[in-house]
């Protein structure tokens, strides 16, 4: 169910298509609003003005409806999601000074003019949508956020995982040179597939496929995009953002556009628990 | 010529403009079509022929911005990616969407103010543009969606910063032209 409402099946979010609709709808209605200003048509196009918000609203509200389900799809730590609350609050006011736009002008669509105080109001929610609006391009061109999403058949990871590796309890012995540390019991990887993980400096995604589990750095090398929120099959992760792919035994890339392979880490489960391994004297905190 | 393609890209805004505009051509055309449709069947009488004449209107003046910057983005892409042919596809299309609506326009010129309803032309013809800008519209967050085109685009510094700071292997520095 949440994924017909985060767009799957079409391969294209939801909620970035239905906006359109209330952004357009009611800078047309502005618009509508200031020809009445401008020039003396007649009460039609205050009428007008008043379809086209209308329309808007109920659209808006469809809209929402989406954004919040890919709203709470978000990581927790994204470097997007403050932006993603900041859009939501905005466009929560958007929505409500709308609603009432709508309700007031319904009396007075026989005038000539739309009535100054909701022509104020308008000229207040075309800016402020265009502010959330902004907000929400940022959210997908520069965060990359629900890019590539269509593809993933498994979950987001909700959250980071910190492993603290000065805490020795989170020690599990060595190997060589290598530091194994509790990341999570084996059950979390049977129903997430995909965990985020920051451990001692770095940040790694593991990946488990059937049997093999495997633990890369979760940044493509193309634009460091998060591999974490990629698909994973056939042994190799896609990040989400440009389609590179990796093999996640060897961090080799096998398809482009990156050309950097990425980092591997040492993965294992052992007694029930996940254990990821980094180089002993490399630890950088 | 590069300050005008990266002014156009959105560069200044942190913002590709492009997908910006987009917005308003697409909701005012398939709101004309819808408010066709509706006055078609008697529902809303002139208002509605006037909305539609509006949008229209307004959404090809919008056309025209959103075409250049649709151009300067469709120029960053290689020749050799999918998302070329898919975005040739995308452009085609609505260029002959505009040019649908804004023939339109003239059409409807004299009759708009106090016609009833639509006309049949006028009504066929707002119809075929609004599906293609369906089409097209869709192609359009394809090549986002799908293809991530734009994606990270004025963002690579921060993310390569973050993936520093993850001890990551990181992109290959590019050499400044």
């Amino acid at each position: 169910m949440k994924e017909l409402f985060q767009g799957k099946p079409f391969r294209h979010p939801v909620h970035t298509w239905l906006v359109h609709f209330p952004i357009g709808l009611f800078m047309l209605s502005f618009a509508l609003d200031l020809y009445t200003w401008f020039r003396d048509f007649s009460s039609t196009v205050v009428e007008a003005a008043y379809y086209s918000m209308a329309v808007g609203v109920v659209m808006a509200l469809v809209a929402a409806v989406f954004g919040l389900v890919d709203y709470l799809d978000i990581r927790r730590d994204h470097p997007g999601k403050a932006t993603a609350t900041w859009h939501m609050l905005i466009n929560i006011v958007v929505i409500l000074l709308y609603l009432v736009n709508t309700y007031a002008r319904a009396e007075h669509v026989d005038e000539m003019k739309t009535p100054l105080p909701l022509f104020l109001m308008s000229l207040a929610g075309v800016s402020l949508i265009s502010l959330s609006g902004y907000l929400g391009g940022r959210m997908v061109y520069d965060e990359g956020i629900s890019v590539g999403r269509h593809r993933r058949t498994i979950a987001t990871p909700s959250r980071t995982i910190h492993v603290n590796t000065t805490e020795k309890s989170n020690a599990r012995g060595k190997e060589g040179k290598i530091a194994y540390y509790f990341v999570a019991p084996a059950e979390r990887l049977e129903k997430k597939q995909i965990l985020r993980v920051a451990i001692g400096g770095y940040v790694a995604m593991i990946a488990k496929l059937g049997e093999e589990i495997y633990a890369v750095q979760d940044f493509c090398t193309h634009r460091s995009g998060p591999l974490s929120e990629g698909q994973v099959c056939e042994g190799q992760v896609q990040c989400p953002w440009h389609n590179s792919r990796f093999d996640l035994k060897t961090g080799k890339v096998t398809q482009g556009p990156a050309k950097v392979e990425l980092k591997t880490f040492p993965v294992r489960v052992k007694e029930n628990e996940i254990q990821l391994g980094i180089e002993a004297d490399e630890s950088q905190e | 010529m590069g300050w005008v393609l990266d002014f156009l890209k959105g560069k200044w805004l942190k913002h590709p403009l492009h997908p910006a505009l987009v917005h308003i051509p697409i909701a005012a055309w398939i709101g004309a079509a819808f408010c066709d449709f509706l006055n078609r069947k008697n529902i809303g009488g002139n208002v509605l022929v006037q909305l539609s004449y509006f949008a229209i209107l307004v959404g090809v003046l919008v056309a025209v911005p959103t075409l250049i910057t649709g151009i300067a983005d469709f120029l960053e892409i290689k020749r050799e990616k999918p998302a070329w042919k898919i975005g040739l596809a995308h452009g085609i299309l609505n260029l002959i969407a505009t040019g649908i609506f804004a023939y339109n326009l003239p059409l409807r010129w004299h009759t708009f103010r106090t016609a009833p309803m639509t006309l049949d032309l006028e009504w066929k013809l707002s119809l075929a543009g609004a599906i293609l800008i369906l089409v097209s519209s869709y192609l359009g967050g394809y090549i986002v969606y799908q293809h991530g085109i734009g994606v990270a685009r004025f963002s690579k510094k921060e993310w390569k910063e973050l993936a520093r700071q993850g001890h990551a292997n990181l992109p290959p520095e590019k050499k400044k032209k």
